[in-house]
């Protein structure tokens, strides 16, 4: 919560075009689009390490998609590895079954998701907690399991391949431009929720986790509200879906498994809850202990997976949470005042 | 639904599951949540007895022995190192409690698939006498232990609970953490006995069960929602009522595939759930559910 104090709250005024440091979040999105240059230019015409950005934009995507619910909300809903599969699914599908031109993919899966996210939504409105991140992992089972059966539909558990390439308005964008166009979605959807996150809904959305019937009391419906987060998170990780499956070139029912859906949960705890730019950096810290840790590779998750604990007791406001802390001390040594942070 | 067989597999099943559903009770009472590391907790106990068997070339029951005092171990260090201090920091609220067991589960199943390896390792049978047949039913010695070994469980916890010191204090702490405290009773070393007393009968529950289908690292999720869902179906009114929970379970696993094709268990899993939790949400469980 450094971030939201130590910005001027213009979220409400509108803002002055002239001067672009007022925007809210635009700091984070300067520093994200930074790092992402950087990555981009580490990774250079690398076919391997072109994949890992996909996969990690593709977790920053569902771990984004989670944010809303789980840490605005505060309610930890587990389907996500199916609404990642319903994007991914509508590329296929789209792709092998129709003539339709493949961006509409990306418009049919998140909407889908989306109305499925208010569907379970609705069924699970009056559950938290314990119960409700038990049915959703359910659904996410039953999801797969639907998957496997429903051959005529989804290729059963041998998928959907041999997918054609997007063609937008007769431009086919190369493969690195796919990487690239993968950062710049995660850039724009975690400057998005930034700024989200500090507009007014974003305050009651937040208030709803800390308060619920105050929220409720003051006349706000929770359940919409819930509903609303629910969808827009369903919909950006069909997003995430859509584009891993793109860049893939095919999708199984194995593609999202309930493994990405628990490394999701992790991420933010990774980088930080404070922003949505902590979910992104930890999916970046993700993808390269699990695929890109060469010299212990077997136990990558397993290092993942104990430096939560760890981070978890020791460290609760993650990376970008202490880089934040370390900036503001910094600034208040620079300007000789006494430190607020 | 006539062929006796099938009844004894569902009876077999529906004990594992009841067992788990006892560790989670266990806890629930002891510590007001649910560890959803009950499932790896078990997939612990009966994968690291086959692998101690195999690697090391140990006896059946000190394999069995070794697994248990690592479970329990596992069950201890989740309520010392993760649970308490998390809890702690966050006030008792249930979201930090609820991705803490999350992590921990994960972890668990990192660690058993780092140590142990990923394949599927057949479980160990305790008991190695004949098959003992019964009219037209073949016991499986396995099977004849799971159910005696679960009703046993129950039996000694239900008096546990009703007529010792510590059974009582269980309920005592478990009902208010913090008017246990002011009473000066010793809510830690109490919840302490609550975890180690679950990952005792979760690691026996997965030893007893590996035999049917093999257990590896990733088992133990399915297990976790599985027992939670018996527990929640059968409420924790009495200490009994996880056992009806986990019978009914284990219908619905062994009936539903052979009535309707492989993955209709799942199906069946979600749908109970939903039905449970969305039509019956007072009384069981007002607790834990918002209004």
């Amino acid at each position: 919560m450094t971030a939201q104090t130590s910005q001027p709250a213009a979220a409400t005024a509108g803002w002055d075009i002239r001067d672009i440091r007022r925007v809210p979040g635009i700091g984070g999105f300067a520093l994200g689009c930074a790092a992402a240059v950087l990555i981009l230019l580490w990774v250079g015409s690398d076919g391997y390490k072109q994949t890992l950005v996909t996969s990690a934009a593709t977790y920053a995507l569902i771990a984004l998609g989670m944010y809303v619910p789980y840490l605005m909300a505060g309610s930890l809903s587990m389907a996500y590895s199916a609404y990642a599969g319903i994007g991914g699914y509508a590329v296929g599908l789209i792709s092998t079954k129709t003539g339709l031109p493949l961006a509409v993919a990306w418009l049919v899966g998140p909407i889908v998701a989306a109305l499925l996210a208010v569907l379970l939504g609705l069924v699970t409105r009056r559950l938290s907690g314990f119960f409700l991140a038990a049915v959703t992992l359910l659904f996410g089972m039953a999801f797969t399991a639907f998957l496997i059966d429903a051959e005529a539909l989804s290729g059963g558990s041998g998928g959907l391949g041999n997918l054609r390439p997007l063609n937008l308005f007769g431009w086919t964008p190369s493969h690195y431009q796919v990487v690239l166009g993968s950062a710049v979605i995660v850039c724009v959807i975690a400057f998005l929720l930034d700024r989200l996150r500090l507009s007014p809904w974003g305050v009651i959305v937040r208030t709803m986790r800390d308060a619920p019937r105050a929220v409720e009391a003051a006349g706000v419906r929770v359940p919409v509200l819930n509903l609303l987060a629910l969808a827009l998170g369903a919909a950006i990780a069909a997003v995430g879906g859509g584009l891993f499956t793109y860049s893939a070139g095919s999708i199984t029912p194995d593609t999202f498994t309930l493994n990405i859906v628990f490394l999701a949960i992790f991420m933010p705890l990774i980088g930080g809850a404070g922003t949505p730019w902590g979910a992104v950096a930890g999916a970046v810290i993700a993808v390269e202990l699990t695929l890109n840790f060469p010299a212990i590779q077997t136990s990558g998750t397993l290092l993942l997976a104990l430096g939560v604990l760890v981070i978890m007791l020791v460290a609760p406001r993650g990376v970008v949470g202490y880089a934040d802390k370390l900036r503001t001390r910094t600034w208040a040594l620079l300007r000789k005042e006494p430190d607020r942070g | 639904m006539t062929d006796l067989q099938l009844w004894l597999s569902a009876v077999e099943m529906g004990c594992f599951f009841g067992m788990l559903a006892l560790a989670y009770y266990l806890i629930h009472v002891g510590a007001g949540f649910f560890n959803f590391a009950i499932g790896p907790y078990a997939m612990m106990g009966g994968l690291c007895t086959t692998w101690l068997i195999i690697t090391y070339d140990l006896g059946v029951w000190p394999a069995a022995a070794t697994a248990v005092a690592v479970t329990v171990g596992l069950a201890a260090l989740t309520e010392l190192a993760i649970v308490r201090p998390v809890q702690k920091r966050s006030g008792g609220g249930e979201l930090p409690a609820l991705v803490a067991v999350a992590a921990v589960l994960f972890a668990i199943q990192q660690l058993a698939g780092y140590v142990f390896g990923y394949p599927t390792l057949p479980g160990q049978s305790l008991a190695t006498f004949d098959p003992v047949t019964v009219g037209e039913v073949t016991v499986q010695p396995s099977s004849l232990l799971m159910i005696v070994v679960a009703l046993l469980s129950f039996a000694l916890s239900a008096l546990w609970i009703r007529s010792t010191r510590t059974g009582r204090l269980l309920r005592a702490v478990g009902d208010s953490n913090r008017a246990a405290a002011l009473l000066g009773l010793p809510v830690n070393r109490i919840r302490l006995i609550a975890f180690v007393l679950a990952g005792f009968v979760a690691a026996l529950a997965g030893i007893l069960f590996a035999p049917k289908a093999g257990v590896n690292s990733l088992s133990g999720l399915a297990w976790s929602l599985s027992g939670f869902l018996a527990v929640v179906v059968g409420g924790t009114g009495s200490v009994w009522a996880p056992l009806f929970g986990g019978m009914l379970l284990g219908l619905v696993e062994v009936f539903l595939p052979y009535y309707f094709g492989g993955q209709a268990h799942v199906y069946g899993m979600l749908l109970i759930a939903l039905l449970f939790f969305a039509l019956k949400p007072k009384g069981l469980f007002v607790r834990t559910v918002r209004a």
